[in-house]
């Protein structure tokens, strides 16, 4: 089903964009590697409604925080774990992801951090462009495969990733412990900045601004979040 | 790096310190660029204000082109922190001197980032 048909923007969007949005909606509602579809949803929503805590207020003890689900809805837990993610991520520490990764696990963590990172982009271009937040998919049914992929290991980042035979950047291998979302990640990483292939070439004509005003929009970006990477 | 290599391969001379709000970017449009960006990654609406002006001076197709890469920066900074990529070493080591003059190094997210 095509949630982000062309003509639902008030500006043209490149189709291959559309097309990687729509496959991560798609994903959103299937049974993950370790949520099931309805805890990926809730993932997603709470997602969308995190704002902003005031200036001063204290980051909460992960370890105080409930890990049970409430009444069918996500866990105290993972409501902040999504919280600090979406809203707070350039305060993310060492200690507190090494928390939340021995309580949630590396997979659920890795999963949802993969949630996260795919709704934002889709998310804030539709706010961008004008045009109306997408609904969510319904939940599909079943249950998560809860497979560790082949090749993982300790690799500097909070989470282990593909090492055997991995010659690429970073970025690439990030949230390769749940390859289905990395793959659906990455697909909206290349139609919304590199188009793959044109990566290393430094002069760009395949979109409308010249790269060097798309590396000083996106620097500029990473700086306002404070982000080193 | 990406900016200033990207720069120099049409002939023009980017100023880093674009990245951290400096206006004199040296990119053309750079101002503009940076005042929506600033604009699209605290309030989308205040970014809409822009609309008009954004498209006078780089097109409607400019300004999607800007939307998009606000909207996937976002998503790939939360990547790098909520999964503490290590920087790539060739980057770490290309970026060195652009990171001490422009205080990178002293973003909260510099420790959780470093080369691996």
């Amino acid at each position: 089903m095509p949630w982000f048909a062309p003509d639902s923007f008030p500006r043209p969007v490149d189709r291959p964009i559309l097309d990687a949005f729509d496959a991560v909606w798609d994903g959103l509602g299937r049974p993950g590697t370790w949520w099931t579809a309805a805890e990926r949803l809730g993932i997603v929503d709470a997602t969308r409604r995190a704002e902003p805590r005031g200036i001063g207020v204290e980051a909460i003890d992960l370890t105080t925080l409930d890990p049970a689900p409430a009444g069918g809805a996500l866990s105290p837990l993972v409501h902040e774990v999504v919280y600090r993610v979406a809203v707070d991520a350039g305060r993310i520490t060492a200690d507190w992801a090494a928390t939340a990764v021995d309580l949630l696990g590396p997979g659920p963590y890795t999963e949802l951090v993969a949630l996260v990172v795919q709704t934002v982009p889709v998310d804030r271009l539709c706010a961008l462009l004008g045009r109306g937040l997408a609904p969510l998919p319904p939940p599909q049914p079943g249950d998560p495969t809860r497979q560790v992929p082949e090749g993982m290991g300790e690799g500097g980042a909070f989470v282990p990733w593909l090492v055997d035979g991995w010659d690429g950047p970073n970025v690439a291998r990030a949230l390769s412990y749940v390859p289905a979302d990395n793959a659906r990640r990455l697909q909206v990483v290349i139609t919304m900045y590199s188009g793959g292939s044109r990566f290393d070439e430094m002069v760009w004509e395949h979109r409308a601004l010249s790269r060097p005003q798309i590396e000083l929009v996106a620097a500029r970006t990473s700086a306002v979040n404070e982000c080193f990477y | 790096m990406l900016l200033r290599a990207s720069s120099s391969a049409l002939g023009e001379d980017a100023d880093l310190r674009g990245a951290v709000g400096d206006p004199a970017s040296g990119v053309p449009h750079g101002d503009l660029l940076v005042a929506y960006a600033e604009a699209a990654n605290r309030d989308p609406a205040a970014a809409r204000a822009l609309d008009a002006e954004m498209i006078a001076a780089v097109g409607e197709a400019g300004l999607v082109d800007a939307a998009v890469t606000v909207a996937v920066f976002n998503g790939l900074v939360r990547s790098a922190d909520g999964i503490g990529i290590p920087l790539d070493e060739v980057m770490f080591r290309a970026t060195g001197d652009a990171r001490a003059a422009l205080g990178i190094d002293d973003f909260a997210g510099a420790g959780n980032s470093q080369a691996g």
